[in-house]
């Protein structure tokens, strides 16, 4: 019985696993897919990091599954220009098609953001409200510390803790000189 | 029982799926040798039939390697470029490929750009450099901002 069991839900999670992928697919591929709706005219040129069309700059996969602008009269006719020598394009129409297909350049995206300051400045902000708010409760809250925190009876009790000897071997008492009354030296 | 249900499972797992996907679930030593490897990434980029997705996953599956690939490679890759006419793909490989030489990279990409110069005149393609993108040029808003 237990075999039997074991055996079809073995079967069926089998089937889930291979048949799965592909539903997804066809989800993405349908025109019901949120991805397709923000589309729009963009052209799908690859895979991109997860199979979506979608785009990011990121270092790890560098190219998008989408191009970044929809193709409009410009960049079509630029497009048409691109068919022929590369080398009969200006500097700012290789840059235009770049524009096209990438939103923002390694050197853009990598660029450092300067976020690092906001979160020092805040997480010491922070800090110094916790500060505060210790030295409210000191103030404001809390007894006065006991009396045995005081220096005089603090002196009492180590002087009560050698009278005892306590710790004689390696610990306070061996330190101290009876004979001498006081500390060895 | 359990040793009965475990292979039984087991011979589902054998008889049905993996099986035909010829998958093995452990890890297995590379056997193909550098040449091998240049070679194979050299004929994918010199068949003229791949489109821009080729391009595209071909280079998404080196740059997923722990290396610099051959300047041989990617000069084949630009001359794929050029066939299916994208030049902002060329230029965004270029960078990317700056970007993978890591720390190394005033040691590897001067000499890069100087291997693959040929290529690159014959081509018509900018280095970033010659583009001014080795430096940010638009002050976008990150889309985590917006």
């Amino acid at each position: 019985m237990a075999k039997t069991l074991l055996a079809l839900s073995a079967r069926q999670l089998l089937r889930n696993s291979i048949t799965k992928p592909m539903v997804i697919q066809s989800a993405a591929m349908s025109d019901g897919s949120y991805a397709r709706k923000m589309l729009g005219k963009r052209e799908i040129v690859g895979y991109g990091y997860n199979g979506e069309p979608n785009y990011v700059d990121r270092v790890d996969f560098p190219l998008p599954a989408i191009r970044w602008k929809e193709p409009n009269a410009d960049i079509l006719a630029l497009r048409e220009k691109e068919k022929g020598d590369w080398k009969q394009l200006s500097i700012e129409e290789k840059k235009a098609l770049y524009r096209a297909s990438f939103r923002q350049t390694f050197a853009e995206f990598k660029a450092p953001t300067g976020e690092w300051k906001g979160t020092i400045g805040m997480t010491l902000v922070i800090v110094s409200l916790a500060i505060w708010t210790f030295f409210g409760l000191k103030t404001f809250v809390y007894p006065p510390l006991p009396d045995s925190f005081k220096p005089e009876n603090r002196a009492a009790q180590l002087r009560r803790i050698i009278d005892l000897q306590m710790n004689p071997v390696e610990g306070i008492a061996s330190k101290w000189d009876y004979e001498k009354d006081d500390w060895k030296k | 029982m359990f040793r009965t249900s475990a292979l039984r499972v087991r011979s589902l797992l054998q008889s049905t799926a993996f099986k035909s996907a010829n998958v093995r679930l452990m890890s297995k030593e590379n056997t193909e040798t550098d040449e091998q490897f240049d070679n194979r990434f050299l004929n994918f980029f010199n068949d003229p039939n791949i489109d821009g997705w080729d391009i595209r996953r071909g280079i998404t599956d080196l740059w997923g390697h722990d290396l610099v690939p051959e300047p041989k490679i990617l000069s084949a890759a630009f001359h794929a470029c050029r066939r299916i006419n994208d030049l902002a793909l060329a230029i965004r490989i270029l960078e990317a490929l700056k970007d993978k030489c890591g720390s190394k990279v005033n040691e590897i990409y001067p000499w890069y750009i100087q291997e693959i110069r040929p290529t690159l005149t014959e081509l018509g393609i900018p280095t970033p450099e010659e583009l001014g993108y080795d430096k940010p040029e638009l002050a976008l808003v990150d889309v985590d901002d917006m």
